[in-house]
C-alpha cells in the first residue's frame, strides 16, 4: 500500500509545472531563451562556485568571482531538503529531494539530470535524513536508507542499510550492495582512504566494501570526565576547504561530581575528522551565548571557527573566546567559505545569499536567488 | 523535515467538536456496513468477537486494529480523520458520526478511565501537564499532551503499532531535540510500550463493569451552576428532552452573579453512555458543552465554551432534578468574611425547607425564595467558627461555604497562561486569557503558606501587566502585546502578523508579568502569574 508516496509524486507532477513557471517569468524576470542559454552554459575550470537549492525546485550555480547567479537548473518533483554533495570532479551535483527520499544527479554543465535514485520501492517507503556522501575516485555514492513498510493497515519501521549505488546507474540506478547500518546516521563524509564517516549516535568509519564499521570518534558514548553528552544537531552535509569532517555540539561542564546542572559551564565546541589523516578530535571553543545551526574553519586559519544563525559569531578557538559578531537581516541556516578564507557564504531560509568579510565580518554584498525559500539547503562551495 | 499536515482541525476548534454533534443516532447495523463498506478495503475483517461484550450482544464483528483499541469519541472523530487526511479514506461526515458514536459507545473509556484527563476533551488548553515519568514526558508528550495517550486503552501490540506509525509518518522524530540524545526506538518500544500497555490496558474490570452497568437517560430538568473566569459565579437552569438513541434536545437558561440573564437552546449526543456533548447557542454564540454525566445519570460535570473561542467559557456541575426534596447543588459565593454581612445563593432543586447555615451565621434578610433558589443576606459574627461548614435546607446537607476572618495569600489562578494574537485578516481568531484571584486564609496556624491554609475562593482583585524580563521590557511588550481588563482579569491580545513598530519588524508576542492586587482589611495583597502571548495556533485537533 503505498498511497501517500504515489499521491504525493502525483501532486509534485501536477504543481510543480506552474509554480516554477510563475517563479521564473515573475522573479527572473528574463525571457526563456535567456534562461535556456543559460542552462547550457559551461562552468569554467579554474573559477571558485557555490550551490544552493530553493523552492520551488531550482538548483543555482553561483559564480563567486562575480557574486552572481551562473545558472539555475530545474530539479524534477519536490522540493525537500534540497541538500547537497558534490562529486569529486565538481562536475555533478548530487541532490537529495523528493521528501527525502530520492538522490538526483544534475550534470552542471548541462543541468541535465545524469543519475536517479529512487530509494522507495512498492510498499516500502525509504527516507534519507541529509546522509549521503561520493567516494573520492566518484565512482560510487553512499546513502543511509530508513526503510518503513507501509502495509495495508500498519506500518512497520525496518533496520536502516547503507546502500551503495554505482553513480553511472543512469536514471533507475539500484544499489550495487547494502549492508545494515545503525539507526539515526544524518550526514557523511568520505575520507581521502575511501573510508566512509558518518555522524549518528556516535561517528562510524565505515568500510564501504564490508559494511564493518568502527566508532571514528565518540559522541553521545564519549567519556569525558564531568562532561554532559553533547548534543549535535547534524542537517547539513557540508563538505570544507580544508577537508574536514565537522560537526558542532553543545555540552555542559560539570563542577564536579555532583553534576550540578546549575553550576555547570555551558560550552560550544566541534567535532572534527580529518579526511586525509583520519584524525579525530572533540575541541570545545566557547561558551554558549546563541545557537548556532552550523559552523565552519577558517581554511587559512585552523584557530579560527565561524558560528551562524542569527548572528555570525567567529571564535578563536585556542583563547577559547568569541572575537566578533555581525547582526544578520534574517537567519541564515548553512555557512560555507571560499577556499582562501576571505569570504564567509551564508545560505538557508528566504531567498538571499549574505556575504561577508572573514575577517572584520563586514557584510560585503549578496547574491538574490529566482525562486523562494532556500529551507534548509546545503550551501557548497567548490572549484571548478 | 516541518511537521505540517492538512488535518481537518486547522481552522480551529470548533469545527472539530462540531464534526461529533448534529446527531442521527443509525443502528448498529449501518455502522457495521460503514465499515465494510468504507474500511475494509485497508483493514481486514477478522470474524468473531475477541473483545469482551456487553450485555445483549453475543458476538460483534472483529476489524483488524480497529477492533483493538479504545478511545474517547474526540479519539475516535481523530483517528478516522486520519485515515481521510493521510491514506485517502473516503466516507460522508454523516457515515463518520454514525460510526464515531458506535466505536465510542462500544470501545469507549470507563467513566473512572477519563479521571485527572478530562482537561483534553473540556478544551483547557492552558493545562500544564506534569508526569511522573520524565521519559513519558519526553518520549511521548513534547509533541502533543500526555492526555492524548492516556485517554486511549490498547494492547501492547496496539501500542507497538502506535510507534511504527508515529516514526514512520514523522522519520525525524529520531532526530530532533529529545530524539537525537537516545535511542528512541529503543526507548518507545522497550520500554514505553510496555509501561503504556500496563497502565492503559486494552481489558479492563472498570470497563467491563461499566459495560454491562445500566446507562441511565440524562432526559429531565437539571440545575446547574458554575463559575466563569472574567464574570464571576453563574447558575440556572437547564432543560434536556430526547434519547440516547435519537439524540437529545437542551434548552437552557442562567444568570451571572451581575444578575445579566442568558438563554440558549441546541442538541447534545451521548457517547459512551456518560460523554455529553451539546452544541448550543446562547444570545447567537455558538456554544459547546463537554460533560461526563455520573454513572447513575444524576450529575453532569464539564465545561461550557464558546465554539469559536474555546479559551472562554465557564467550570459546569448540574445536578437532576430526581423528585426529592431539598437537593442543593451549590452555594455562591462559597466564602463569608467573619464580621461581615453579605448575599449568599442557594442553587438547587426542590427547595422547601428551613435553610441553616449553622452557628453563628444569621439570616438577616430571605431576599428570593424559590423552589430552585434561596438568596438571602446574611451576616456572620465576628467570633464565628472559621473554616469550612456545610449548608442545610430541612434535613439535606450540601454546598460548603467557608467562613475566614483574613485572607493570608492570594494566588492567580491560571499561574502560566498562553494567549495568541490573531485576526487582522487572517482565519485564526486572537485568543485571549482569563485570570482569577484565589484567596487563602491561614488556617489554624495563623500563617499563610503553609499545609493547613484554607482555600477561600476566587475574589475581585484589580489586574495588570508588567514586563516579564528584561528582554520583554526592552521590546515593549507591555505596550503591544495586548491589553488587560483591570477589573475582569482578561487579557486581549493586539492584532496578528509582523508589526514595523517593534524591533526588526516583530510580530505582537511578549511575556507578562500578570499582577493580581487585593485589599483585605489593611492589607494588600498581590500575586504574580505569567503570561506569554504568542502566535496563532495553526493545528488546532480535538485533542491537543
Ligand atoms: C486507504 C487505506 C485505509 C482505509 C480506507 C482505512 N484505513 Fe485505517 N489505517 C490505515 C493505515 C495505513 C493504518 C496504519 C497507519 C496509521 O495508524 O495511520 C491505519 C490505522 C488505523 C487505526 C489505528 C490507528 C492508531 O492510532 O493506531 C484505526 C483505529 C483505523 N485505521 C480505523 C479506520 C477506520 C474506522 C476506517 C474506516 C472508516 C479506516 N481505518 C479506513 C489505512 C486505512
Ligand atoms: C514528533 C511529535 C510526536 C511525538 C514525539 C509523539 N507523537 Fe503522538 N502524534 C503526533 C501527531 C502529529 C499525531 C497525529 C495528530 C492528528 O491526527 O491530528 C499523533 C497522534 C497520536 C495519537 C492518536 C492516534 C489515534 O489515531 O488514535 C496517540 C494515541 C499518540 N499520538 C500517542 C503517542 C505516544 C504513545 C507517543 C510516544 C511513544 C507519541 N505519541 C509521540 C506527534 C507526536
Amino acid at each position: 500500500m503505498n498511497l501517500i508516496t504515489l499521491k504525493n509524486k502525483k501532486n509534485g507532477r501536477l504543481v510543480l509545472p506552474l509554480v516554477s513557471l510563475f517563479s521564473l517569468s515573475i522573479l527572473i524576470g528574463g525571457v526563456s531563451e535567456s534562461v535556456e542559454a543559460k542552462t547550457n552554459q559551461r562552468l569554467v575550470v579554474g573559477n571558485e562556485y557555490m550551490l544552493v537549492t530553493n523552492y520551488p525546485n531550482n538548483l543555482h550555480v553561483l559564480d563567486l568571482a562575480t557574486e552572481k547567479v551562473m545558472k539555475t537548473c530545474q530539479l524534477p518533483d519536490d522540493f525537500g531538503p534540497g541538500a547537497i554533495k558534490v562529486s569529486p570532479d565538481h562536475k555533478t551535483a548530487y541532490v537529495l529531494n523528493n521528501h527525502y527520499e530520492d538522490i538526483y544527479g544534475i550534470d552542471m554543465d548541462s543541468c541535465d539530470v545524469v543519475f536517479t535514485a529512487r530509494q522507495s520501492n512498492g510498499n516500502e517507503r525509504v527516507k534519507s535524513i541529509f546522509s549521503f556522501a561520493v567516494s573520492p575516485d566518484g565512482k560510487e555514492l553512499y546513502t543511509i536508507q530508513n526503510p518503513t513498510l507501509l502495509n495495508k493497515d500498519h506500518y512497520r519501521i525496518q533496520e536502516p542499510r547503507l546502500a551503495v549505488y554505482d553513480t553511472k546507474g543512469g536514471l533507475d540506478a539500484k544499489p550495487i550492495r547494502s549492508f545494515p547500518a545503525p539507526r539515526q546516521v544524518t550526514v557523511m563524509s568520505v575520507a581521502e582512504n575511501g573510508t566512509l564517516l558518518m555522524a549518528g549516535e556516535d561517528f562510524y568509519a565505515v568500510d564501504v566494501n564490508t559494511g564493518e564499521k568502527t566508532v571514528a570518534l565518540a559522541n553521545r558514548n564519549w567519556q569525558r570526565p564531568l562532561y554532559a553528552a553533547p548534543d549535535v544537531l547534524n542537517a547539513w552535509p557540508m563538505d570544507t576547504a580544508n577537508n574536514e569532517f565537522l560537526s558542532l555540539y553543545t555540552t555542559a561542564r560539570f563542577q564536579d561530581e555532583t553534576m550540578d546542572l546549575n553550576s555547570a559551564e555551558w560550552i560550544y565546541g566541534f567535532h572534527t575528522i580529518d579526511l586525509k589523516t583520519g584524525k579525530a578530535e572533540s575541541i570545545d571553543f566557547g561558551p554558549i551565548t546563541e545557537i548556532y545551526f552550523t559552523g565552519m574553519r577558517n581554511p587559512a586559519d585552523s584557530n579560527i571557527v565561524y558560528g551562524v544563525l542569527n548572528r555570525l559569531a567567529k571564535y578563536d578557538i585556542s583563547k577559547k573566546e568569541m572575537i566578533n559578531a555581525a547582526p544578520l537581516d534574517h537567519s541564515y541556516y548553512c555557512i560555507a567559505m571560499n577556499d582562501k578564507g576571505t569570504r564567509v557564504y551564508l545560505a538557508g531560509t528566504f531567498n538571499d545569499v549574505a556575504i561577508y568579510d572573514a575577517d572584520s565580518l563586514e557584510k560585503t554584498g549578496s547574491i538574490k536567488l529566482p525562486g523562494g525559500d532556500m529551507a534548509i539547503t546545503t550551501a557548497q562551495v567548490f572549484r571548478r | 523535515m516541518k511537521i505540517t499536515r492538512l488535518l481537518p482541525w486547522v481552522i480551529g476548534a470548533a469545527t472539530a467538536v462540531a464534526s461529533l454533534l448534529p446527531i442521527q443516532a443509525s443502528a448498529e447495523a449501518d455502522a457495521e456496513q460503514i465499515v465494510r463498506n468504507s474500511c475494509l478495503s485497508c483493514h481486514t475483517d477478522e470474524g468473531s468477537s475477541a473483545l469482551p461484550q456487553s450485555k445483549g450482544q453475543k458476538s460483534a464483528p472483529q476489524w483488524s486494529r480497529i477492533s483493538h483499541q479504545r478511545k474517547t469519541p474526540e479519539g475516535w472523530l481523530m483517528s478516522i480523520a486520519r485515515m481521510q487526511v493521510m491514506h485517502g479514506l473516503i466516507i460522508s461526515d454523516n457515515d463518520r458520526r454514525t460510526l464515531v458514536k458506535y466505536l465510542a459507545d462500544r470501545q469507549g473509556l470507563a467513566p473512572e478511565e477519563t479521571t485527572g484527563f478530562r482537561y483534553a476533551m473540556e478544551r483547557r488548553l492552558n493545562t500544564q501537564e506534569s508526569f511522573e515519568s520524565e521519559e513519558f514526558t519526553q518520549i511521548c508528550a513534547r509533541c502533543h499532551s500526555g492526555a492524548r495517550v492516556a485517554l486511549q486503552r490498547r494492547p501492547a501490540s496496539e501500542w507497538e503499532h502506535l510507534v511504527h506509525f508515529h516514526l514512520g509518518q514523522w522519520p525525524t522524530i529520531e532526530y530532533q531535540a529529545m530524539g537525537r540524545d537516545r535511542d528512541w526506538l529503543g526507548s518507545a518500544l522497550n520500554s514505553m510500550v510496555p509501561q503504556l500497555a500496563k497502565q492503559f490496558p486494552l481489558e479492563s474490570k472498570v470497563w467491563s463493569d461499566w459495560q454491562s452497568a445500566q446507562k441511565p437517560s440524562l432526559a429531565g430538568s437539571w440545575r446547574f451552576a458554575g463559575s466563569a473566569a472574567g464574570r464571576g459565579d453563574v447558575e440556572g437552569s437547564m432543560s434536556i428532552t430526547g434519547s440516547d438513541e435519537k439524540g437529545y434536545q437542551l434548552e437552557l437558561m442562567g444568570s451571572y452573579a451581575d444578575g445579566t440573564a442568558f438563554k440558549g437552546r441546541g442538541q447534545g449526543i451521548v457517547y459512551t453512555g456518560y460523554e455529553w456533548r451539546a452544541n448550543l447557542n446562547i444570545a447567537g454564540v455558538a456554544m459547546r458543552q463537554v460533560f461526563a454525566a455520573s454513572k447513575d445519570g444524576s450529575r453532569l460535570e464539564g465545561r461550557m465554551f464558546e465554539a469559536l473561542h474555546d479559551e472562554v467559557g465557564m467550570d459546569i456541575s448540574a445536578l437532576k432534578d430526581t423528585g426529592v426534596t431539598n437537593q442543593i447543588l451549590t452555594v455562591q459565593p462559597s466564602y463569608i468574611k467573619a464580621g461581615e454581612t453579605q448575599k449568599l445563593t442557594i442553587v438547587g432543586n426542590n427547595l422547601k425547607g428551613k435553610l441553616s447555615l449553622g452557628q453563628d451565621i444569621q439570616i438577616s434578610k430571605v431576599l428570593e425564595k424559590g423552589k430552585n433558589k434561596i438568596l438571602v443576606e446574611v451576616r456572620a459574627d465576628t467570633k464565628a467558627k472559621l473554616g469550612g461548614r456545610s449548608v442545610t435546607v430541612g434535613k439535606s446537607k450540601g454546598g460548603d461555604l467557608q467562613v475566614y476572618d483574613r485572607i493570608a495569600s492570594i494566588q492567580v489562578v491560571p499561574n502560566f497562561s498562553v494567549a495568541r494574537v490573531g485576526g487582522n485578516g487572517g482565519s485564526t481568531p486572537k485568543v485571549t486569557s482569563a485570570f482569577q484571584a484565589e484567596a487563602w486564609a491561614p488556617g489554624l496556624d495563623g500563617k499563610a503558606g503553609t499545609d493547613d491554609d484554607l482555600r477561600i475562593g476566587f475574589i475581585p482583585a484589580s489586574w495588570h501587566v508588567e514586563p516579564f524580563d528584561e528582554a520583554a521590557k526592552a521590546d515593549k511588550d507591555t505596550r503591544f502585546a495586548g491589553t488587560m481588563d483591570a477589573t475582569r482579569g482578561v487579557f486581549s491580545p493586539a492584532l496578528a502578523g509582523p508589526n514595523p513598530d517593534r524591533r526588526m519588524s516583530t510580530n505582537n508576542a511578549g511575556n507578562l508579568k500578570v499582577v493580581a492586587k487585593l485589599t483585605d482589611g489593611d492589607t494588600t495583597l498581590q500575586a504574580e502569574g505569567q503570561l506569554i502571548v504568542t502566535v496563532q495556533r495553526w493545528n488546532n485537533p480535538p485533542l491537543p
